[in-house]
């Protein structure tokens, strides 16, 4: 009995199987580099990172924007809830925040602040309270990354907005 | 020993195949099933409803994407005719602005990084772009240097992308990203 149709299948339905596997595990896998490059800089989870602006010579996260300046924070709320500060400048102006499986789980921009300043508590569930009766967001994962884009309306504003951009801070509660 | 050695090579030649067919298919970054013209785009990049190919695609191509309400990223990797976007070729991004508070384009070399060039230039946006007199826009990309608005692509003979993002996109290209009017990419001349 010819057994090589058996081996041809077995072998092509194994190989579906690690297809699979590399598409569920690839965004982890890259998340967790990510986070744990910007971790190493900053110094550890829950620190913001205030990297230089995107360069060729920028080999973090792909496909950066130049036209941005971003502060990142790596997040870890499984022991405690995170307070996440920040001003906001009158430019473009966001704060994401990303799950372990590349998920943008939150956004708010400078419009919807609709405020010079922002406070919000990252957290496992609903029943952090912050000092300030600030909103709570859920973290679908206790691991991920924060990120503050702000873009450099002009070169006169640049200065500036870097200074703000520093003033953007996550620290455990 | 023969039982053996067929397994392995069973499981070899399945790793390959399998690890290769992913990583093949997530090659072309972003992409996305939504065309206007050359420019791509998902749906669902950065929503908790994308497919486990959008987030792998994100991940290789588009680490830390926001969601499609709040930014949409189009991603082109041919010009207007289909052929692929080479760094040894001039183009003409020819458009006027979207539907968006501010918009951006920047090239990216194959490997998602910005490209090498001495002039540190690698996009222009709705602040920084010089207009015609009619409002619209021509942006330049390629490795030899021409006036006004130009992103040089380098020195180098690979392939490149080119990604329009909208931030704070218009509510009808939110619903509708394929409806909305975006730039033409025209091939000019190529050095080889």
């Amino acid at each position: 009995m010819k057994t090589w149709p058996m081996w041809i299948a077995g072998t092509v339905v194994l190989a579906a199987v690690f297809h699979i596997l590399t598409i569920f595990a690839l965004p982890y896998g890259i998340m967790d580099r990510a986070m744990a490059g910007i971790a190493a800089q900053a110094g550890g989870v829950n620190k913001p990172l205030y990297p230089e602006p995107a360069t060729a010579a920028v080999r973090g996260i792909v496909r950066p924007s130049p036209d941005l300046l971003y502060t990142a924070c790596v997040y870890d709320v499984g022991a405690r809830p995170l307070r996440i500060t920040s001003p906001v400048p009158d430019t473009y102006w966001s704060l994401s925040m990303f799950a372990a499986n590349t998920d943008n789980f939150f956004v708010v921009n400078d419009r919807q602040a609709n405020a010079g300043s922002i406070e919000i508590i990252l957290a496992t569930d609903d029943t952090a309270k912050g000092g300030n009766g600030a909103p709570v967001v859920v973290a679908p994962s206790s691991r991920g990354i924060i990120l503050f884009r702000s873009l450099i309306a002009s070169d006169e504003e640049r200065a500036s907005i870097d200074a703000m951009r520093r003033q953007s801070d996550c620290e455990p509660l | 020993m023969k039982l053996f050695l067929k397994l392995l090579a069973s499981f070899v030649v399945a790793l390959v195949l399998g690890v290769g067919s992913a990583l093949l298919l997530l090659r072309g970054g972003l992409g996305g099933t939504t065309a206007v013209g050359p420019w791509m785009t998902s749906d669902v990049i950065g929503s908790a409803d994308a497919d486990p190919y959008t987030r792998a695609r994100v991940a290789v191509g588009g680490l830390l994407a926001l969601n499609r309400s709040e930014t949409i990223y189009f991603t082109a990797a041919t010009d207007s005719d289909g052929e692929t976007l080479r760094m040894q070729c001039s183009y003409k991004i020819v458009g006027s602005d979207p539907p968006a508070r501010w918009w951006s384009i920047t090239a990216y070399a194959a490997d998602h990084y910005l490209i090498p060039n001495p002039q540190d230039r690698y996009s222009y946006g709705g602040n920084t772009v010089a207009r015609e007199d009619d409002g619209s826009f021509v942006i330049s990309a390629g490795p030899s240097e021409s006036g006004g608005n130009w992103i040089p692509t380098g020195e180098g003979d690979g392939t490149f992308t080119l990604t329009l993002r909208l931030y704070n996109p218009a509510e009808e290209a939110v619903r509708d990203p394929s409806g909305i009017a975006l730039p033409r990419i025209a091939r000019e001349a190529c050095l080889r």
